[in-house]
């Protein structure tokens, strides 16, 4: 299986260890792995805001990026939905362009996602030992219906202890642009992340979506938590935790 | 009702430093929310139910002037009068014409969130009529003057020490913060206006082209009241809440009461079809029905149409993490949440309401609990394109985004960009690895912290991994 | 133009040429999913009714209708006395030790006795049908709402009651009521309270 790996532009540049770890999961789980070099964005940011025009150009240049690859892998939700579920829309009026990206579509998936229902990963690499919450970010969840395949691989791990917080479900508040736009009520549902998670006891918050998990440590620490790891779902998988 | 939709964000601000709201606010969780679930979760097929209501919902709109007429045909062979109104300023002028028509002057109104588009009550008082909100929450806003914060639920914005300080001030009666008691004060003060009222006035929460029907759910019993005893009826609703058959409108009434309130039904499902018949010793003689439109019909045909299929069931604010933040005031008019982020653009003009479709993270919990499938995130994403085609945007706003996607459509310039970016962030993070302020961003870091990232890309790293 | 055609001429020129035959969706009366149900639906209307707050007794025969009411009310320590739907009227209140009077209910009429058209069975709910003789006043205005419904009347969901209405009378009333227990409201910090505008309790005699 020739795996194309998504990397997402909040990866890339803010936390390329989570790229690696996915790397090393889907090697792991004996996909060779192509890493497009001229990729940058998924164009969520501009189709979000009301700029199809920008989120077109970036669907097209993307489709030809992964052109030569079975699948399209990202550690993300949010990414993954937006090629999945969103560039078809994008192209409602060219038939020929559509089909091209309805077969992007069907081979494009979130990575707990692709290990669990496509690679099917029997043997996680990770040793991370102790207790965790997991946080389910909203496009995975509710586009992609990513909820039991990260619990399912974390259950691959004997030192894990998974402790499910209240409202886990709830979004963070990140959203894009909208934790910019909207700061104080981007912060206010970050808070009440922060709480459900602390009340679940653990002091490890992992999730599927950089941009909520930034989103939550950047408030856990105004808050003077300083104890709480947060960390991607790839991370602890493959060993980094 | 006045419009301050445009103030969205101060009001927001202030509804998240407001104590007392925020802990009204906790209730939303845990009687609406968690009641919804138990309520669905006794329907072993709720989901075929679901997807056939939105097909009744969709079919009804895809047709709608021919539902419209087949139930102006029937309500009028039965004895109403149907009306048909613009706009809230038309409404207003039936409304007042019809009390002038049968001398009404005392009105007893049960709920009607469409008679809150038009400003209604206080059209009518200015005309010298006495007009008595009926609904308990409705009531005790009409009481403090504040607008309803919630189409289902007016007054969860209130706690009961708030309603017993009005109460004592305008019943003049001991003073009780019992729920209970409050209750039998505003029933025993609310009784003499059912008795001795001209006129009611209803929403409705459907009309069914089948029989001419208005359908009426309440749970107080006001609406009865209000629709049984005074001699003059007058039924105010949109036009887009028209149903094909007393059938269509079964199946809809499964998922009303469980989706707005957790119930399997609600107290009292009224279908009221024309007037007092010759041997009758209630209902009214007069009956009239005025439909209308105030924007509605400007959605046909628009990738907004959807939206019509609304059942006004306030699944969506109910479940919306926004709304559960800062309430139903900060959207400024009649419809808060999700469903009034894409309405109050629609009734009140796109450039009055730049904040509300922008204000969500689309995280989709809306579009989830919608019983009629509305898919709330793709129209606010439509309306943030409308507003982008019309230049409505900041240009900081419009640049910013132009620059981002001209850089990631070049590699090249979007990878030099990349790696100046996280050194620079890495640098600035300092030692604690995390930046309290950044440039452009303060929304972001006003009440959060960035973590810095380490300062390489992954394309760097990658690349230089590789050739190792 | 008047808002008449103005309305109905947007929404026809939005819709264009597609159209629906109104009298066959009409007709045909399409019926939704409907949830299952168990096969004693006595039971089940019982069941639900008490849920929602209705007090729910089962005797054999009509005639022992007054005493269940008296002995309600005198257990609640109530007025035993009260107005009633005509075709009520004549069982023997006065043994039960209750005063009855048929006619329509005013403000001040603390009970009220009335039948029912039919039992919905689904949810719990009676289905009251206005009329001449079957004023609408008399289960809204007391403060005690007492319905006498026969068995044989309980039926499994609302599709089915509106059938049975078709048959029975062609044309809907001028009000259909579905009450499905006291009035209530929750607008007081969400906490539901019975008694609101409408009656504080209902008495639910299932008779056969």
């Amino acid at each position: 299986m020739r795996v194309g790996l998504f990397v997402t532009c909040l990866v890339d540049l803010m936390r390329p260890g989570i790229g690696f770890a996915a790397l090393r999961l889907l090697e792991a789980a004996g996909c060779e792995v192509v890493v497009p070099a001229t990729q940058t964005c998924c164009g969520q940011p501009g189709y979000n805001s009301g700029d199809r025009q920008a989120a077109r150009a970036l669907a097209l240049k993307t489709l030809k990026e992964f052109d030569g690859c079975d699948y399209l892998v990202a550690p993300s939700g949010s990414c993954a939905g937006m090629i999945r579920v969103h560039y078809p829309t994008l192209f409602m009026d060219d038939p020929t362009v559509l089909e091209s990206f309805q077969r992007l579509s069907e081979r494009t998936y979130e990575l707990t996602d692709f290990l669990v229902n496509v690679a099917r990963l029997e043997n996680v690499p990770g040793s991370f030992s102790g207790s965790l919450t997991y946080h389910d970010s909203c496009a995975g969840l509710r586009e992609l219906g990513v909820q039991a395949q990260p619990r399912a691989l974390l259950a691959k791990m004997p030192g894990v202890r998974l402790s499910e917080m209240r409202e886990s479900t709830t979004c963070c508040g990140f959203g894009g642009t909208f934790s910019v736009k909207f700061g104080d009520i981007s912060a206010a549902m970050a808070d009440k992340k922060c709480e459900h998670a602390a009340q679940a006891g653990t002091d490890v918050i992992v999730g599927g979506d950089l941009g909520c998990l930034l989103n939550i440590e950047g408030r856990l620490r105004r808050r003077g938590d300083e104890k709480t790891r947060v960390l991607h779902i790839a991370e602890v998988l493959a060993g980094d935790g | 009702m006045q419009v301050s939709a445009m103030h969205f964000k101060r009001k927001a601000t202030e509804s998240l430093r407001n104590a007392k709201l925020q802990k009204a606010l906790e209730k939303l969780q845990s009687k609406f929310v968690d009641g919804r679930a138990a309520a669905i979760a006794e329907l072993p097929n709720f989901n075929d139910i679901r997807d056939a209501a939105a097909e009744i919902r969709a079919r009804a709109i895809e047709n709608l002037d021919q539902y419209l007429l087949r139930f102006e045909e029937e309500a009028t062979a039965r004895g109403a009068t149907v009306h048909w109104a613009e706009n809230g300023d038309d409404v207003n002028r039936v409304v007042a014409d019809i009390a002038a028509q049968h001398g009404a002057r005392r009105i007893v109104k049960s709920k009607s969130m469409v008679s809150e588009e038009c400003g209604l009550n206080d059209f009518l008082e200015s005309r010298g009529l006495d007009v008595l909100e009926t609904d308990l929450g409705e009531y005790i806003l009409q009481l403090a003057h504040e607008p309803p914060s919630h189409i289902v639920a007016p007054v969860v914005h209130k706690s009961k020490e708030e309603i017993s300080d009005l109460f004592v001030e305008k019943h003049r009666r001991a003073r009780t913060t019992q729920i209970t008691e409050m209750c039998r004060e505003a029933r025993e003060v609310l009784r003499p206006g059912f008795l001795s009222a001209d006129m009611g006035i209803s929403g409705a929460n459907f009309i069914v082209a089948e029989t001419g029907s208005v359908l009426i759910v309440t749970n107080e019993g006001n609406g009865r009241l209000a629709t049984t005893l005074p001699r003059v009826h007058v039924a105010i609703t949109g036009i887009e809440k028209v149903v094909p058959t007393l059938e269509d409108v079964s199946t809809l009434l499964r998922l009303l009461p469980r989706s707005a309130t957790g119930q399997s039904i609600t107290n009292y499902v009224s279908v009221l079809t024309g007037t007092r018949g010759k041997d009758e010793s209630d209902g009214p003689e007069h009956f009239h029905i005025v439909l209308l439109d105030n924007g509605r019909s400007s959605l046909l045909g628009t990738e907004l149409q959807p939206m019509l299929r609304c059942i006004r069931c306030g699944a969506c604010m109910n479940h919306c993490p926004v709304y559960q933040n800062i309430g139903g005031h900060a959207y400024g008019w009649v419809y808060p949440g999700p469903m009034g982020s894409v309405l109050t653009p629609t009734f009140v003009g796109l450039e009055n309401a730049l904040d509300l479709p922008n204000a969500s993270t689309f995280c989709g919990e809306c579009a989830a609990v919608c019983p009629v499938k509305i898919p709330l995130p793709d129209l606010m994403r439509q309306l943030r394109n409308k507003q982008t085609e019309r230049g409505l945007r900041p240009w900081q706003e419009r640049v910013a985004l132009r620059l981002w996607s001209w850089m990631a459509q070049r590699p090249g310039i979007y990878a030099l960009y990349a790696r100046l970016a996280a050194r620079a962030l890495s640098w600035a993070g300092g030692r604690k690895k995390r930046l309290h302020r950044i440039p452009g961003a303060s929304g972001w870091t006003k009440g959060r912290d960035m973590p810095a990232p380490a300062g390489r890309t992954f394309r760097d790293l990658y690349r230089s991994r590789r050739s190792s | 133009m008047s808002a008449r055609e103005n309305i109905l001429g947007r929404i026809a020129r939005a819709r264009g040429s597609s159209a629906v035959d109104v009298d066959g969706v009409i007709r045909r009366h399409q019926r939704g999913p409907i949830p299952p149900l168990e096969d004693n639906l006595v039971k089940r209307f019982g069941e639900q009714a008490t849920r929602l707050a209705s007090d729910v007794e089962r005797v054999a025969t009509l005639t022992e209708a007054p005493g269940v009411v008296a002995r309600y009310l005198a257990g609640r320590d109530l007025p035993r006395r009260g107005v009633c739907w005509p075709n009520l009227a004549p069982f023997d209140w006065g043994a039960a030790g209750v005063e009855v009077e048929a006619r329509a209910a005013r403000g001040d009429d603390l009970v009220g006795i009335t039948g029912a058209f039919l039992g919905i069975a689904e949810t719990g709910t009676l289905m009251l049908l206005s009329g001449a003789t079957t004023p609408a006043s008399v289960s809204l205005l007391p403060e005690t709402h007492i319905a006498v419904i026969g068995a044989e009347c309980i039926v499994a969901t609302l599709e089915q009651a509106w059938d049975r209405l078709r048959a029975e009378r062609g044309a809907l009333p001028r009000a259909v009521n579905f009450i499905s227990g006291p009035s209530r409201t929750a607008d007081i910090e969400q906490t539901v309270t019975l008694g609101a505008h409408g009656p504080y309790r209902v008495l639910i005699i299932v008779v056969g």
